[in-house]
């Protein structure tokens, strides 16, 4: 085999892993689904409740935050499953076999972002759907296909941040900061409500990171919304994070795993 | 020292791993030179040392928490020694990573390390993959462990549904599945009934036949009808022969 075929193979292998132990929760998907579609109805009444001046209607805020909502799914997946996961490895034991792999431990962990984003996506859709036929969301259909690349551009932005969890876990064996890091995140990057209102003091912190350009982009692409500027400044300046981000979060769990080796730490839990 | 008869013994099999025999015939499966290392203020191995030829099986015994464990883990490469020099078959656990684990099965201590809600097939898969055997070669490696094992009708039963025996030989088959070429057993016959225990000697009698090397971890006192070459007592940080 080459050295592609046997990283292919140990992709697929993590792939195929997270789909089987996914499948094996019979009502996972399910639950999924219904968590979703309640907060979709919870959304859809407080845009009738509540009147938000920069909006023309509650349609206009419904769309809004609908499109949020469904990159939220996407921000979970790559944000706090990978240290999730990495720490039920740990304590599953499973992840000593991982380190002791020819595929190793740090392929593992990053090739263990790729399920559970597929089933992001998989929920977003279902999300979208849903909304567009029960509370008839206009969604942007001539240009919501090429919001799936723009998902996967959105994904290797974000999933770096994941990764950087990932390496505090394999350190500090604790996953206590992707609760809040992912709230902050909603907050300042626009998935509920525009950043515009956000204090002066705070508003900075919306354009220094990948999350609030891929709310916009995808905003624009699923439901219509204006950006205001180029979408293509947006897919610039994600890919940039992901080119700049991905190499260095990689680089932090290789040191992270090569510490704990040193200390002999890295199988505690 | 390593034996004359086990260096002619595995140079003239390990083709069978699919290796060319190395041009070094002095090389050792395992060797440990000077190995120490510390957890904060106590001192678990002390400038040990230990070479084993290929075709060798050695046992470690020692008391509980005297380092069997660490210094398994340390020959697999998943912790580093703070001191010393370790390879396997002139391989470094951090320079020839990727090399090195190919070449090693390793069987940790306790029940984990099987994922739950997989069956038992699924695991074996799933190992094999990431052990990187050849797809075409996966089907077969896996029905000869679940036939080493006697696991036929556990395949289709979920990790988490087995027995502590149970369990023991599906690590045991994880560990032979790649046909490694250095096999380290922490406590290999842990809730094994006799046939578990007869299957573990058949794979250890399996692999030195083929050149293969192992290393197993007991507590000591253990009566084992495992195969040994060589014994050693670990204490204080260092091998004494036993």
């Amino acid at each position: 085999m080459t050295a592609l075929q046997e990283l292919g193979g140990g992709v697929l292998a993590i792939l195929r892993r997270d789909f089987r132990i996914a499948l094996s929760y019979r009502f996972r998907f399910v639950n999924g689904i219904l968590s979703g579609l309640f907060s979709l109805t919870l959304f859809f009444y407080i845009s009738r409740l509540v009147r938000i001046n920069q909006f023309d209607s509650a349609d206009a805020y419904f769309g809004f935050v609908v499109a949020g909502l469904v990159i939220l799914q996407v921000l979970q997946s790559t944000l706090g499953t990978p240290s999730t996961s990495l720490r039920i490895e740990l304590v599953a034991g499973t992840f000593e076999r991982l380190a002791v792999s020819p595929f190793g431990a740090v392929r593992a962990v990053a090739a263990s972002t790729i399920f559970p984003f597929l089933y992001a996506l998989t929920l977003s859709a279902v999300m979208l759907v849903f909304a567009s036929v029960v509370f008839d969301l206009p969604v942007a259909w001539s240009t919501a296909p090429l919001a799936i690349p723009a998902f996967v551009l959105a994904g290797l932005a974000f999933v770096p941040f994941g990764l950087l969890l990932a390496s505090a876990v394999v350190v500090w064996k604790q996953n206590t900061g992707a609760a809040w890091v992912m709230a902050g995140i909603t907050l300042i990057a626009g998935f509920y409500f525009p950043v515009s209102l956000l204090p002066d003091w705070i508003e900075w912190a919306s354009h220094v990171q990948p999350f609030t350009p891929a709310v916009g982009l995808l905003r624009h692409l699923l439901i219509g919304i204006d950006l205001g500027h180029s979408a293509w400044s947006d897919t610039l300046r994600l890919a940039a994070f992901a080119a700049v981000l991905l190499p260095l979060s990689l680089g932090l769990l290789v040191a992270a795993v090569r510490v704990t080796r040193r200390r002999g730490t890295i199988l505690e839990y | 020292m390593i034996s004359a008869l086990a260096v002619d013994k595995a140079v003239s099999t390990a083709s069978q791993f699919g290796v060319a025999p190395a041009a070094d015939h002095t090389q050792a499966a395992l060797a440990l030179h000077g190995v120490g290392k510390r957890f904060g203020e106590v001192s678990v191995l002390d400038g040990l040392e230990l070479e084993l030829a290929p075709g060798e099986v050695a046992l470690i015994e020692g008391r509980n928490g005297v380092g069997k464990t660490t210094l398994l883990r340390i020959a697999a490469g998943i912790i580093t020694a703070d001191r010393g020099l370790v390879n396997a078959y002139g391989l470094s656990p951090e320079r020839d990573a990727r090399a090195y684990r190919r070449a090693l099965g390793l069987l940790s201590a306790g029940d984990r390390g099987l994922y739950a809600r997989l069956k038992v097939r699924q695991n074996l898969e799933f190992w094999a993959a990431v052990a990187f055997v050849p797809r075409a070669q996966r089907g077969a490696a896996i029905d000869r462990v679940i036939d080493r094992f006697s696991l036929e009708e556990l395949a289709r039963r979920r990790a988490d549904r087995l027995s502590l025996g149970q369990r023991q030989r599906v690590r045991l088959a994880m560990a032979f599945l790649h046909d490694p070429r250095l096999v380290l057993l922490d406590e290999p016959t842990t809730s094994l009934d006799e046939s578990g225990v007869a299957a573990v000697s058949a794979a250890l009698a399996d692999l030195t036949e083929r050149g293969g090397t192992a290393l197993w971890c007991a507590p000591s006192g253990l009566q084992s009808t495992l195969p040994v070459d060589r014994r050693y007592m670990l204490d204080r940080g260092s091998l004494e022969p036993a």
